[in-house]
């Protein structure tokens, strides 16, 4: 198994299976999920060039973008069909592995970050929904708050840490828009990076 | 014997490459005016108007903050020319004495009241105050409602 054990190496084996290569097996979708996260990371970091989070500033940058800046439009609703779509994919990709009984030995490690994945992709899917900033997120965040809130002890403090002071009209906090466009994307980065070698590594190789 | 076809892999993945590297290059002239665009929505919401308004005249443009002032028998009042459907500019015709806005067709009457299209809102009025020199200081920030007049 030439370059499957090594983490860089991975990406190029010596050789693959001839049943990874049949598409009705996995249907891609771990692939499509990845094509998606790169599509939001790139029309992401455009967006951060003129978005300006904030209870007042959020919103009104949001309709500036869509409808002012040469582009902003497309390069906005890139963002947010690949969001709906990577959502859709990733649980796809979830009931397929537990269809197909990829979750057993060895590969149970890999599950575990998938479920990781998928919880941080769920995040920051609800992160980017307050950062539009209109009154619809200012509900979501408050529900949000209320909600962590409950967890005795801890919960105002993680709150405040997750959400910052969301007002009832707006989610859009700076808080909101750090974890969405800088903490979670990068972990959730790490974790694909080690779950595509992990897929290698314990065997099973289904690459494009 | 078949004769061979010129159509290896290999050529297929180089010419996919040609496509990639077109295709990006299609991509900078987007990306520059996107990246480019001075608009900028935290700029100050004051506008100083200083010519001299007559009274009965059509809408005058500030040049700033897409705000426009008018006075008539009952004072000086002003509009920011922002669709209140989705935010577009508006332009005003003083010919046909109509706003209209250029992204999905909403038309305004001079006063600003919605006619057609998808805007259900008037366009937004906001308050003027006079400077002790004379000159107009207009916070387009601040809503006001459809008579209020200085």
């Amino acid at each position: 198994m030439r370059g499957q054990k090594n983490f860089v190496n991975h990406i190029r084996p010596g050789f693959v299976p001839s049943r990874a290569l049949s598409v009705l097996y996995t249907f891609c979708l771990g692939g499509l999920s990845f094509l998606a996260f790169v599509i939001l990371g790139m029309t992401g970091l455009l967006l951060m060039f003129h978005y300006q989070p904030g209870e007042s500033t959020g919103f009104s940058s949001i309709l500036t973008i869509a409808s002012v800046i040469p582009y902003g439009g497309v390069i906005r609703n890139l963002h947010y069909w690949a969001g709906q779509l990577m959502v859709v994919t990733v649980n796809l990709h979830m009931l397929r592995v537990v269809w197909t009984h990829a979750y057993k030995p060895p590969k149970q490690l890999n599950w575990l970050v998938g479920v990781a994945l998928l919880i941080l992709i769920l995040f920051l899917d609800f992160t980017g929904y307050l950062l539009i900033g209109s009154q619809e997120s200012g509900a979501a965040a408050t529900v949000a708050v209320n909600i962590v809130g409950l967890i005795p002890g801890v919960g105002s403090g993680l709150a405040q840490m997750l959400f910052g002071e969301p007002s009832a009209l707006s989610g859009s906090t700076l808080v909101v828009y750090v974890w969405h466009c800088v903490a979670l994307p990068m972990v959730a980065l790490l974790l694909q990076l080690y779950h595509f070698w992990r897929i290698r590594r314990d065997g099973g190789v289904r690459p494009l | 014997m078949p004769k061979k076809s010129e159509w290896t892999r290999r050529a297929v993945l180089r010419l996919a490459w040609v496509g990639i590297i077109a295709a990006s290059a299609l991509t900078i002239e987007p990306l520059v005016k996107y990246l480019t665009s001075k608009e900028n929505r935290l700029q100050s919401p004051l506008v100083v108007y200083n010519k001299p308004l007559v009274e009965n005249s059509d809408w005058q443009y500030t040049a700033k903050a897409r705000v426009w002032v008018k006075q008539d028998s009952l004072g000086v009042m002003a509009l920011v020319a922002t669709c209140t459907h989705l935010g577009c500019e508006v332009h005003y015709y003083p010919e046909k004495k109509e706003w209209l806005c250029p992204c999905h067709a909403s038309i305004y009457d001079v006063e600003g009241r919605p006619l057609s299209g998808p805007a259900v809102k008037a366009l937004y009025r906001v308050a003027v105050e006079r400077k002790p020199d004379g000159a107009l200081i207009i916070n387009s920030s601040k809503h006001v409602g459809m008579d209020a007049r200085l």
